[in-house]
């Protein structure tokens, strides 16, 4: 599972809606695949990620730091979780990652009705 | 792009701008004009996606198409330069080269006159041109495996997973750069575009003939007898004599015309007689596989055609960055052709069951090792794959831009029954996922009656846009593209455990 990925999770269990974000991620098992670096693809996922209280002013301008851009594109895409855990912040509830894969099946009671 | 298209334009010195797509016909040939010649080409595409095929060529190669009345085939005209371009086209199944075409054939009387026509048509075709084509093309198609014996319509699932295991072990062995002909697996992407290495291509498959079982030397090796057989299609009510016997008797001529040996199964030209209707088609097939097996190494009960997930991806006309999700997704045949094709969109696969999610991310994982065996340096692929319920996705709220699916017709995935509650619930948590405004889903599916209601009671964040009819196995499908309205999502209360969609 990439990062960019993860960004995109939330925890669906029962009542807790927004707070479900972001899960806990807890890693194990961790492997780097390269990817070819696009400088445009990185810039303009940005803005459709959920990057929590992020001060405005600092960030203007990113679009032409490739050091930046770099770096997120390293965390965003490269780095990915092989073994691990992802756990719900409001409700604890956890779940597996298992060859890359995460399972995030809940039980019945977990689910909304 | 991929290395081939970016090798190809370089070679053709072709430059691709969006906003020439409108221009119609304007075949931009090479500078020098040595070979330049031009042939039409007709290519089967999944039937209801025609006009997605035309566009894909209009796009690809500056070409327009003529869609023809006998669904599922289009047909555009190319400079014999392009033939390697035409084998990396997304969304066709089956390509062929047109000796000719009769747009309205008079059929005489009776079955002897009308067979006794065709005896004497073989010999008045002008094959020289298109037998050039398809001397050419033998360089560029994917090569049926011998040992296989198969043809287009046998099951894939046993025979791809053995061979799907062997193949990855031979290439990994062999040391290729890109002309790994004799594999079943590597695709389009080992089609060079250079005329270079048709020589070294030549030689390779060669080599690979000689380790491939037994049988019959390709053409390349010796002047030897062309061996040929004819496949005849025939649709339409007033023919009074059948496919069988077209094929027989068209198929004696060419071989007394040609001097060519008859192998039904072995055959080094296949000639194909189109007849629908008043419309007749002569061809020479240019693939002996259809190309929409790519991508998939282990397959599913219900495997989608990667040519049907591309013209579905296309229909949604995916933009840089858009997040387009599967969540249900089974082998992962759309999300993978989406990480191929729209490698700079990112794409995320999900379904329930363990044993879909599995052969999801083992298909990745053979794409992977594709591109490695491929010689390229960066190996990541933009698609994750998630376990998870489609009716309670753990998604954010809105996050989603494009969703592409298809869903469990009731067939052999599901019961008809099922999709009652199964199909109101997945569009209802497909809306909340998906981007207000900007968002947008083709779903596919057989189920229509049920997919119409679950669809009426949702207008307020779904709108249908679109329909295409398609013919799946049989089955009458369709794609419905809708667009998501730009109605915010509204969380029921936390209290309130119903998300009910009536």
């Amino acid at each position: 599972m990439k990062l960019l990925t993860h960004n995109f999770l939330s925890s669906h269990v029962k009542g807790v809606g927004p707070r479900g974000f972001p899960l806990r991620l807890q890693a194990s098992e961790v492997r780097i695949m390269p990817v070819e670096f696009n400088p445009d693809f990185v810039a303009r996922m940005i803005p459709k990620l959920s990057l929590g209280e992020v001060p405005t002013e600092p960030i203007q301008g990113y679009e032409q730091n490739e050091d930046f851009l770099r770096t997120m594109h390293h965390i965003l895409l490269e780095v990915e979780v092989m073994e691990g855990t992802l756990q719900c912040p409001e409700s604890g509830r956890v779940f597996p990652i298992t060859r890359g894969i995460p399972n995030m099946l809940l039980s019945d009671e977990q689910t909304e009705a | 792009m991929s290395d081939i298209q970016e090798a190809t334009n370089q070679l053709l010195d072709v430059n691709l701008h969006e906003n020439q797509r409108s221009i119609q016909m304007t075949e931009s040939g090479p500078g020098s004009e040595s070979e330049h010649l031009q042939v039409t080409i007709g290519a089967t595409v999944p039937t209801g996606f025609e006009q997605t095929a035309a566009d894909e060529v209009r796009e690809k190669l500056r070409s327009s198409c003529k869609i023809s009345k006998d669904r599922g085939k289009i047909y555009f005209d190319i400079s014999v330069e392009s033939l390697a371009q035409v084998h990396c086209l997304r969304s066709v199944d089956n390509l062929f080269v047109v000796v000719q075409e009769f747009k309205d054939y008079q059929f005489k009387e009776t079955k002897e006159e009308v067979l006794k026509d065709f005896e004497e048509l073989a010999g008045k075709l002008s094959w020289s041109d298109p037998l050039k084509v398809w001397k050419i093309n033998t360089n560029f198609k994917k090569k049926k495996t011998k040992h296989k014996k198969i043809n287009q319509n046998s099951s894939k699932e046993k025979i791809d997973n053995g061979q799907g295991d062997k193949r990855d072990e031979k290439d990994v062995k062999k040391e290729f750069t890109n002309n790994a002909l004799d594999s079943h697996i590597l695709d389009y992407y080992e089609k060079p575009a250079i005329k270079e290495e048709i020589s070294t291509l030549v030689g390779d498959d060669l080599a690979s003939c000689k380790d491939e079982t037994d049988e019959s030397s390709k053409e390349e090796t010796s002047p030897e007898v062309l061996k040929f057989r004819v496949t005849c299609n025939r649709a339409g009510e007033k023919h009074c004599f059948s496919s069988n016997e077209a094929a027989r008797d068209f198929g004696g001529a060419v071989q007394d015309y040609f001097k060519w040996k008859a192998d039904m199964t072995n055959f080094d030209v296949e000639v194909l007689l189109n007849i629908h209707n008043n419309e007749i088609i002569v061809g020479i097939a240019l693939t002996e596989e259809s190309l929409h097996r790519r991508n998939i190494t282990h397959f599913g009960p219900t495997t989608l055609r990667s040519t049907l997930a591309y013209g579905m991806l296309r229909l949604c006309a995916p933009q840089p960055t858009d997040i387009i999700v599967d969540p249900m997704c089974g082998t992962g045949a759309i999300p993978i052709e989406g990480a191929t094709e729209w490698a700079n969109c990112f794409h995320i696969a999900g379904d329930n069951n363990p044993l879909a999610v599995n052969r999801a991310a083992n298909n990745i994982s053979s794409l992977l090792t594709k591109s490695q065996t491929k010689g390229k340096l960066s190996c990541g692929l933009p698609i994750d794959a998630i376990q998870w319920d489609i009716c309670n996705l753990p998604l954010r709220t809105g996050s989603v831009d494009i969703i592409v699916t298809d869903m469990p017709f009731g067939k052999r995935m599901g019961s008809k029954k099922r999709n009652w509650n199964l199909y109101p619930a997945c569009l209802w948590e497909m809306s909340r996922v998906c981007r207000p405004r900007t968002g947008r889903a083709a779903l596919l599916t057989q189920d229509k009656k049920c997919f119409t209601k679950a669809l009426s009671g949702m207008g307020h964040v779904w709108q249908k846009v679109h329909t295409v009819w398609v013919n799946i196995g049989g089955l009458h499908a369709a794609v419905y593209l809708l667009k998501r309205t730009p109605q915010a999502f509204v969380h029921p209360s936390e209290q309130d455990g119903g998300r009910t969609p009536w």
